[in-house]
């Protein structure tokens, strides 16, 4: 997202373009995750619980990681390495690598929910991995809010 | 930078988010998921904030921006594939809701007319 609103040289157009495109499929994947956790979480059913963990492992997971190589894409180009990253950058940092160690454990916790659903166990140990699913995914979206706002506005 | 800029472009580009996970969520459901009707609402309004947030905000922008003008061919391309983009939109739901036949087709087209809007927002050719 960084100097999405501004002209800038050619060759910073397709990574940053991975980059905001990533970041857009990671949080629509996650909305989509959280949506489908909830309903898991409240009624059950194996259908929505794979929903959740296929939106986490084929939407959010290759998402994070385009938009995360993009993004060191992005900084090789404008010259950021080791200490000379503004502050901006450090928070997308900061951010962005919770946010992959969530989505892993959101990934372990609803693929076992899943797992005993199709084994026919879904009694109430399913509902509560899914529950600790859904508050990550929930921590992941409002750290994915922080990144775009420092991204966008770049804080010194 | 002016904080106001900042905020414009902030909420521009977070609304630009909710039209893509509204593209998300579709894409889920005419790939045949099961989506929770819970979801489909969400995203439906979503789609709503996030094509109104889109279009006012970046014309705010555009009018912010010394650099930029409304009638720019990047802007005014952006706006008529934001048009295309609601109206495609407003057929996928529609579908969606009546379990009508042709839904992924409307959808993979708003799916590629919000791909394309975001391609100009990078690009800006002739910016």
């Amino acid at each position: 997202m960084s100097l999405l609103a501004a002209v800038r040289p050619d060759e910073q157009n397709l990574p940053l373009f991975l980059h905001v495109l990533g970041a857009m499929v990671l949080v629509g994947s996650l909305v989509l995750a959280i949506a489908s956790l909830g309903g898991a979480a409240r009624a059950g059913g194996a259908p929505v619980t794979r929903l959740a963990f296929r939106a986490l492992l084929l939407g959010a997971l290759p998402a994070w990681i385009v938009m995360r190589g993009a993004a060191e894409w992005i900084a090789s180009k404008e010259g950021y390495s080791g200490d000379r990253t503004p502050s901006w950058l450090d928070v997308g940092y900061i951010v962005a690598e919770p946010i992959a160690l969530f989505l892993l454990i959101a990934l372990l916790l609803s693929g076992l929910s899943l797992r005993r659903l199709d084994r026919g166990g879904g009694g109430g140990g399913g509902g509560g991995l899914l529950r600790a699913a859904a508050v990550l995914t929930a921590l992941m979206l409002a750290a994915s809010l922080v990144a775009i706002f420092a991204m966008t506005t770049k804080p010194s | 930078m002016a904080p106001v800029y900042d905020w414009l472009l902030f909420l521009h580009v977070l609304a630009s988010f909710l039209l893509v996970t509204t593209t998300v969520v579709y894409s889920a459901v005419v790939l045949g998921a099961p989506a929770p009707a819970r979801a489909i609402s969400v995203a439906n309004v979503l789609w709503a904030i996030g094509g109104l947030g889109t279009l006012l905000l970046g014309i705010a922008l555009a009018i912010d921006v010394d650099a930029y003008e409304v009638w720019d061919g990047w802007i005014v391309g952006a706006i008529l594939l934001w048009a295309a983009a609601t109206e495609l939109g407003r057929r996928a739901q529609v579908g969606v809701d009546a379990n009508a036949d042709g839904t992924a087709r409307w959808h993979w087209l708003r799916a590629i007319a919000v791909l394309g809007i975001l391609v100009l927002m990078v690009w800006k050719p002739g910016a």
